[in-house]
């Protein structure tokens, strides 16, 4: 682990320790399971619950970012490296007291795919968070209707028993169940000026092997400027 | 040490709170017709509805005192936003920060959060560096009130955090100001 990386874990774990008011885990994950259910029952439709879980993930980080801030005083980062490092051992580590695992997936795939470049950043442009434990998702479990393509078409294909009828629509996408996480991203980094992108592609209670958020860069949004009436 | 008065602007860079503690008078009402909707000053009303007739504005005209508070606004932005950009320019750096400059009967504090919210203060011309009292008050009563306020709009914030958030600040700053008398 570099020196910066070291230095922001320490930060993390003061911040945690010393200057976060702390709730009770299962209260929290019980809570925010009992909300995606209420969503769920209200929408019907597990494309609309995603959708609308990032918009009140994006509402809270537009405001998260400046308790965030408030707390550690830490400045602007040189790049979006740096970016990834201080939300993974920073971020997480302050509001969750989780620690995800940052992943560089263009050092390894960039011949496949186009590089992504951003004006005015060097490095890379997009990361890869794992999360080794998901607090909001301790203990949920999803019903296989929920669990995306793979399961909706085995059961098409009549090969999965106990397939839940439920007339829910966007089987097909299944339910991101914690997709919270990636509106507060998306909303406390636009407030940074860096649009991003952020989006769930694999989660445990899916069934797959590790919970994966990707987070890509768009572009640096320009400072606002006043209206010139004159 | 005397403060003089405080202007808060949000990355939309509009005045979103403004308060004044030494003023003999208050600021005149914007210009009717105007873009400026919010009623973020206590306005020198004579009787007089919230916004100042093209008459008044005339008549007025040519007294800094007189102008409409949101051509000040306006004015205090413009300030901050060129001298900021003279100086990056001049350092050549993008890091450089631009922080306060004196006249001879005020001094002008700038402290700028990473999320462009602009705190500017102005105190007497021999205050020392306010940047700590205006991060004091971003971390206290802006987070507590302005920013943990359900009831305040975020991205177009309106007023209705206003008079928790006056309290608080008047708190604060009547504080600090006899502290560093």
């Amino acid at each position: 682990m570099s020196q910066q990386a070291k230095q922001y874990k320490a930060i993390g774990e003061d911040l945690w320790k010393n200057r976060t008011e702390k709730v009770n885990a299962e209260l929290f994950s019980f809570t925010y399971g009992a909300l995606v259910v209420q969503m769920i029952k209200d929408y019907e439709n597990y494309v609309e619950v995603n959708k609308q879980l990032e918009k009140m993930g994006y509402n809270i980080g537009t405001r998260l970012i400046e308790d965030f801030l408030a707390r550690t005083s830490l400045p602007r980062c040189v790049d979006f490296r740096e970016t990834a490092e201080v939300i993974s051992k920073v971020g997480f580590k302050t509001f969750i007291n989780i620690t995800p695992t940052i992943s560089f997936p263009s050092a390894t795939s960039q011949q496949q795919s186009p590089r992504n470049e951003v004006a005015g950043m060097t490095g890379p442009t997009e990361f890869i968070l794992t999360f080794d434990e998901n607090p909001l998702a301790e203990f949920a479990e999803l019903p296989l209707d929920a669990m995306g393509s793979k399961y909706a078409k085995a059961a098409e294909e009549k090969k999965v028993l106990n397939w839940d009828q439920k007339e829910i629509g966007g089987q097909d996408e299944g339910l991101w169940f914690s997709n919270v996480l990636c509106g507060v991203i998306r909303g406390s980094l636009e407030m940074l000026q860096m649009q991003v992108e952020a989006t769930f592609v694999s989660d445990r209670l899916r069934g797959d092997d590790s919970t994966d958020i990707h987070v890509k860069l768009i572009r640096i949004m320009e400072e606002e400027q006043p209206i010139n009436d004159e | 040490m005397t403060i003089y008065a405080l202007y808060i602007y949000d990355r939309h860079c509009e005045c979103i709170y403004y308060h004044d503690w030494h003023q003999t008078r208050k600021p005149q009402p914007p210009r009717a017709g105007g873009t400026y909707r919010r009623d973020v000053a206590r306005y020198d009303n004579d009787g007089e509805g919230d916004v100042a007739t093209e008459e008044e504005v005339a008549k007025r005209k040519g007294t800094v005192a007189g102008l409409p508070f949101d051509e000040q606004a306006k004015l205090v932005y413009g300030v901050l936003l060129s001298l900021r950009n003279m100086v990056k320019k001049l350092s050549g750096r993008d890091s450089e920060q631009f922080t306060a400059y004196r006249t001879s009967s005020y001094k002008f504090h700038l402290y700028t959060t990473p999320t462009n919210f602009h705190f500017i203060m102005m105190s007497d011309p021999l205050a020392d560096s306010l940047r700590g009292v205006l991060r004091q008050l971003y971390v206290g009563p802006f987070l507590a009130y302005v920013v943990r306020n359900p009831l305040v709009d975020w991205d177009r914030e309106g007023q209705d955090g206003k008079e928790s958030r006056e309290k608080g600040v008047d708190n604060d700053l009547t504080s600090s100001d006899t502290r560093d008398r």
